[in-house]
């Protein structure tokens, strides 16, 4: 069996069949996972300023880059494996770098809370075994961690859920759009206005405190009565909600308080997001945007969005993410004006902007290590197809010593 | 088929909201090739109730731009399948959403992805390439 790495449910019920050094088959991953692990149709190759190269110079070169930058900074890591994350903490300690992922404009802020233990959370088993209410809100698990509901909340049978969806489970979704998580929570869909979570929260605290809410009033006492009514309660808390609450969680936590049998997990996308920000939380107290400088220093300026908007890096080493892809077109400009060293296993639209490419390995496939499941669990990947690509970990390792 | 020209010269802007999603097909066309005809297919469209593509005077397979404080683009409108009550409208997540996303954030790094302001018109240009929409990137 081996483990997928195509979101952070981190899937280890794999089978692969491998003929030739080549994936023939794989059998029980979903859509999303059976494409990350067949690979992308574009390998990146080695290049120093857009010219092929071999993979020593590459790392000689972006090595010379971070040395001689003032405010080098290092981001992405979310689809590194946590052995990789720790090296590219220990890079960025080394170089008084600054060092952010993607959690930063995505999960982190809940991710943090459930690390300070500020919420109650529990594991994606005790989910399966025991949640009689689930509730996706601003998630659509469907699309964006497919098996979820398969392997861990509405559909299977557990322990004391032995009639799972049938009768044992309720599945609700609260969300601006009727996504195809909410069609499947048939009866259950709360529909809310853009940007309506905070009110739509603070109308069930009034139901729940035994007040009556002004905002949709027959529909959110029947959700309260729900909730009340739970022995396992579970919400998945979407990037939809995290986006629209923002650093609003006293909410969240309020809520959480009236409701001592639900559980909060955030829904990760990134196969290793939560790995980065457990093991940045280790070692300096924060789980993203932190700059060294023989202290540590965490502060909102030093947020990969930030940072480029002010054009305060002059030097980005990008892994295992893609900003010209996924941040705002107004902000990533800077990018363009700086050296970016990229290392990823395919070609990438900022590797395309990149003064130095570095090819790996794509973890979990082709090289071997650990991940953190979206609920904290440790799994295990492992290397199914022997090649030459060097793992992240094996080249941030050679980096630290070029450096 | 001779194109309606009179739908173009009276193509008004209508003010939209747009918010962003995940779609598993466009992540597996990502994953895949990223630069490929199906990611830009399933990333440049915006889809949109029924009732309001009515108002709009759009009909799906529409290009349109889509125009906000930050930026430009040109993407395919799409009828929504679901029962939409109508008034915002959805994107997925990819370059195209971002070209028109503000980075303003009151200096707290996550920027309004779910939540766009942008105008709306009918088109007579392609599908803004994803070249054109990356600072610096070759073809």
């Amino acid at each position: 069996m081996v483990t997928c790495t195509g979101c952070a449910l981190l899937c280890d019920d794999i089978e692969i069949v491998v003929e030739n050094g080549r994936i023939k088959e794989i059998r029980n991953a979903c859509r999303r996972g059976t494409s990350r692990m067949k690979g992308c149709v574009n390998r990146l190759i080695p290049s120093i300023y857009q010219k092929p190269s071999d993979i020593d110079s590459a790392i000689r070169k972006a090595a010379e880059i971070l040395k001689s930058a003032k405010s080098p900074m290092l981001f992405g890591f979310s689809n590194s494996t946590c052995e990789a994350q720790v090296r590219g903490i220990g890079l960025a300690r080394k170089l008084n770098a600054m060092i952010d992922d993607t959690s930063s404009f995505c999960q982190g802020m809940l991710i943090e809370k459930v690390l300070q233990k500020k919420f109650r959370t529990c594991s994606l088993e005790d989910a399966r075994n025991r949640a009689d209410v689930l509730i996706y809100w601003g998630s659509d698990a469907q699309d964006s961690q497919p098996r979820h509901l398969s392997r861990f909340s509405y559909f299977p049978r557990g322990e004391s859920r032995q009639r799972g969806y049938e009768e044992d489970r309720i599945a609700i979704a609260i969300d601006v759009r009727e996504s195809n998580t909410a069609k499947i929570c048939k009866g259950h869909f709360y529909r809310i206005p853009l940007k309506g979570d905070r009110e739509f929260i603070l109308a069930l605290i009034d139901a729940l405190s035994g007040k009556v809410p002004s905002y949709d009033t027959k529909k959110i006492l029947e959700l309260a009565g729900i909730l009340k009514k739970a022995e396992f309660g579970m919400v998945f808390a979407g990037i939809g909600l995290t986006y629209s609450i923002k650093e609003d969680t006293g909410v969240l936590l309020t809520l959480g308080d009236l409701l001592p049998n639900f559980h909060i997990m955030p829904m990760v996308g990134h196969y290793n997001m939560r790995g980065f920000n457990e093991s940045l939380f280790r070692e300096t107290g924060f789980v993203n945007r932190v700059k060294f400088n023989g202290n540590v220093i965490h502060e909102d300026k030093y947020s990969i969005l930030e940072i480029l908007k002010e054009k305060r890096t002059d030097a980005l080493l990008v892994i295992g993410a893609d900003p010209l892809l996924s941040l705002p077109g107004t902000v990533v400009k800077h990018l363009s004006a700086i050296p970016v060293i990229c290392i990823d296993p395919c070609t990438t639209l900022t590797s395309k902007i990149a003064a130095v490419t570095i090819p790996c390995a794509v973890s979990g496939v082709e090289s071997d290590g650990t991940a953190v499941r979206m609920d904290g669990e440790v799994i295990k990947l492992s290397k199914v197809v022997e090649n030459n690509y060097a793992s992240d970990e094996i080249i941030l390792n050679r980096l630290m010593e070029a450096v | 088929m001779g194109m309606d020209l009179g739908r173009f010269i009276k193509s008004p802007d209508f003010e939209i909201r747009i918010t962003t999603y995940r779609d598993i097909f466009q992540v597996e066309a990502l994953e895949h090739d990223r630069f490929g005809e199906e990611y830009k297919k399933l990333s440049a469209a915006i889809t949109m109730s029924k009732s309001d593509l009515g108002k709009m005077g759009l009909k799906s397979g529409d290009r349109v731009r889509l125009t906000s404080n930050s930026g430009s683009v040109v993407v395919e409108v799409k009828e929504s399948k679901r029962d939409e009550p109508g008034g915002i409208a959805f994107m997925v997540n990819s370059p195209w959403s971002n070209a028109i996303i503000s980075g303003e954030t009151g200096g707290k790094g996550i920027p309004e992805f779910k939540n766009i302001a942008a105008k709306i018109s009918l088109a007579k240009e392609e599908i803004t390439p994803l070249e054109k929409l990356v600072p610096g990137m070759q073809a």
